[in-house]
């Protein structure tokens, strides 16, 4: 271990969520070269493949690496969060039928065809110019780049990087869902923490809002796979020893890591794309349901977060501003208020950190702090996590009686592809979200914000 | 009738499968049909259009010709929108420091008022990834866990 390994949790999660499987990865991620400071793993750490899911590690540019598997397959997977004029009482007894418009309007993803065909030419655009080529072509508000990290471009993407198999995977998939833990959800705002910070978001209690969970889909997902294999390749030509092969890396410096970064990125404007599409479809899909104007219902941008990204990004070392590549794979941004990378709305209150819950319980907004600068390089937690297998969700309970118990008990109306599907994503398979979201707060990492419940649920 | 010659593996986050061969072509058919009985119930998947399948790299092990393999299958699914539920490995051979694999893989295109697609598999990862000789049934085993 060239650094200690840090793990943000409360001793109940340390006891029954960590075990020593997971622990041996936050210890892997801490041997790779130039890491500073620590391979740090926030509070809905678990068990992933080369990096722990959680994990956080940021690499010297002179002498650290970069590593796909520190990103994971679903590049810039990330959430979205717009909000509505809409209370609950406009949407009582008609949720199923707007849950119905919304299936009809949200491609799930492979076997449906996406509603975006796009030619190479196109493609090679949209990876470049990010959601400034959503907007262009009529997929989105002006204003809307203003809500998303990074104002929804990457600079530095180049399409000369990406193979010609990940080209073909992402020509029909732009606009799709995807399934697995992956949905677009109708939310209620449930309880409200921090007032005034809420406000800046234009949320209050009582007020719907919808949350979309997607990434780069197979494009990312064969960008990944592409600089994997490259990088076992690298790692032995630049005599690094891996402790698991799927951490396989190369000098920040070195051709090969230009290439995947230059890759990386294209991959992370194909999600922001995805997210775009995908709330351009949400947004007339309510148009046409209450016959008023996506302006007129207030469907305005809250934020867009990426969850699975490396980004060169300036941070204190030791009193000095350096930049460094921050991995967060499975861990989400938190700058902090005043940070020039937010936009002008949130300047006051910090940036707004998206964390999705389980689909029978509930969602969190926080908002970046100066702790999380000092502490984990600007990260926090990122979702529930898992707590049960896929295998064990499903011998637990079927997805038709999962369905039928969340209507029952809670009034949730689930709208799935698959059932098989449905019954790995049972509430029980994840940690409460709660859990992890206070930790986060009680260490500083992000502060809680308010909390939305699911109310209509639409899976892939 | 395929053989069904894989098993699942519980990982928290994700699915893996043990597999088995008698030869290491019959391991990567083993591998085929068990990463697409993750995604669909292979039953329900006729085995009626053909594509030959030609892959390699040059100083690659068995593992990584796996991974090749694999992503080779899921290239198709996406892009066909096709599933597949017979393999058959023809040969895998070492040629002029190249290590190849060669096979004939069978299945229809995705329609999904038949066919309930369960999970999506994103890639085979190089986690854990293992294949060695089986001594005690003498034939091949090995194992790969998917991100899904």
């Amino acid at each position: 271990m060239r650094v200690p390994g840090i793990i943000f949790a409360s001793k109940e999660l340390l006891d029954h969520a960590v075990n020593e499987k997971t622990i041996d990865q936050v210890i892997n991620v801490a041997t790779l070269p130039g890491i500073i400071k620590a391979s740090f793993a926030m509070p809905d750490i678990h068990y992933g493949y080369g990096f722990p899911i959680g994990g956080v590690a940021a690499f010297g540019e002179e002498d650290g690496v970069i590593s796909p598997g520190g990103v994971g397959f679903d590049i810039s997977c990330g959430v979205r969060i717009l909000r509505t004029d809409l209370g609950i009482e406009d949407i009582k007894g008609r949720l199923e039928d707007i849950m119905n418009v919304l299936v009809l309007s949200i491609p799930r993803g492979v076997g449906s065809k996406g509603k975006i065909q796009l030619s190479k030419n196109q493609l090679s655009q949209l990876i470049v110019e990010g959601v400034n080529w959503a907007i262009k072509n009529g997929y989105g508000w002006e204003e809307d780049r203003f809500f998303i990290e990074e104002r929804g471009k990457m600079e530095g993407a180049n399409p000369d990087f990406v193979s010609s198999y990940a080209m073909d995977r992402g020509l029909n998939q732009i606009g799709t869902l995807g399934s697995g833990n992956h949905f677009l959800e109708i939310q209620v705002v449930d309880e409200v923490y921090d007032t005034r910070a809420a406000e800046s978001m234009g949320l209050r209690k009582g007020q719907i809002t919808i949350m979309i969970h997607s990434g780069s889909r197979g494009f990312g997902h064969q960008v990944c796979s592409d600089y994997i294999k490259i990088m076992q390749q690298a790692s032995a030509k630049y005599g690094i020893k891996l402790p698991d092969r799927q951490l396989a890396c190369a000098p920040l410096n070195s051709p090969e890591s230009e290439r995947y970064y230059g890759a990386m990125l294209c991959a992370a404007n194909y999600a922001m794309v995805n997210r775009q599409c995908l709330a351009h479809w949400a947004r007339e899909a309510l148009e046409k349901y209450f016959k008023k104007s996506q302006e007129k219902l207030g469907l305005n941008m809250v934020y867009d977060v990426s969850h699975n990204m490396a980004k060169i990004e300036e941070h204190n070392i030791n009193g000095k501003m350096k930049r460094v590549c921050v991995h967060r794979k499975g861990a989400t941004r938190s700058y902090p208020p005043g940070h020039k990378d937010i936009p002008e709305q949130y300047k006051n209150i910090g940036q707004p950190v998206l964390i999705p819950g389980d689909m029978g319980r509930y969602s969190f907004i926080l908002v970046g702090t100066e702790e999380a600068m000092d502490e984990s390089f600007g990260s926090t937690c990122h979702g529930a996590g898992r707590l049960m297998s896929r295998t064990r969700a499903k011998k637990s309970i079927q997805g038709s009686e999962l369905k039928k118990q969340l209507f029952k008990d809670k009034g949730i109306i689930i709208k799935a592809g698959s059932m098989s599907g449905l019954a790995e994503e049972a509430p029980m398979a994840y940690k409460d979200a709660s859990l992890v979201v206070d930790i986060a707060h009680n260490a500083g990492l992000s502060k809680k914000t308010l909390r939305l419940r699911p109310l209509g649920v639409l899976k892939g | 009738m395929m053989i069904k010659k894989y098993k699942y593996i519980d990982h928290i986050s994700d699915t893996g499968i043990k597999f088995y061969g008698s030869t290491v072509a019959e391991l990567f058919e083993s591998a085929a049909g068990g990463m697409f009985s993750i995604i669909c119930d292979l039953r329900i998947v006729k085995p009626v259009e053909k594509k030959n399948i030609e892959i390699g790299g040059r100083n690659i092990d068995y593992e990584e010709l796996l991974i090749l393999w694999l992503e080779k299958l899921l290239y198709l699914y996406e892009v066909e929108n096709m599933l597949f539920s017979k393999f058959k490995v023809a040969k895998i051979k070492k040629m002029s420091g190249k290590l190849i694999l060669e096979a004939e893989i069978y299945g229809e295109k995705i329609d999904l008022s038949r066919h309930d697609i369960k999970a999506a598999i994103k890639a085979p990862t190089y986690h854990e990834l293992e294949i060695k000789e089986d001594e005690i049934k003498s034939g091949w085993k090995g194992k790969v866990v998917f991100d899904v």
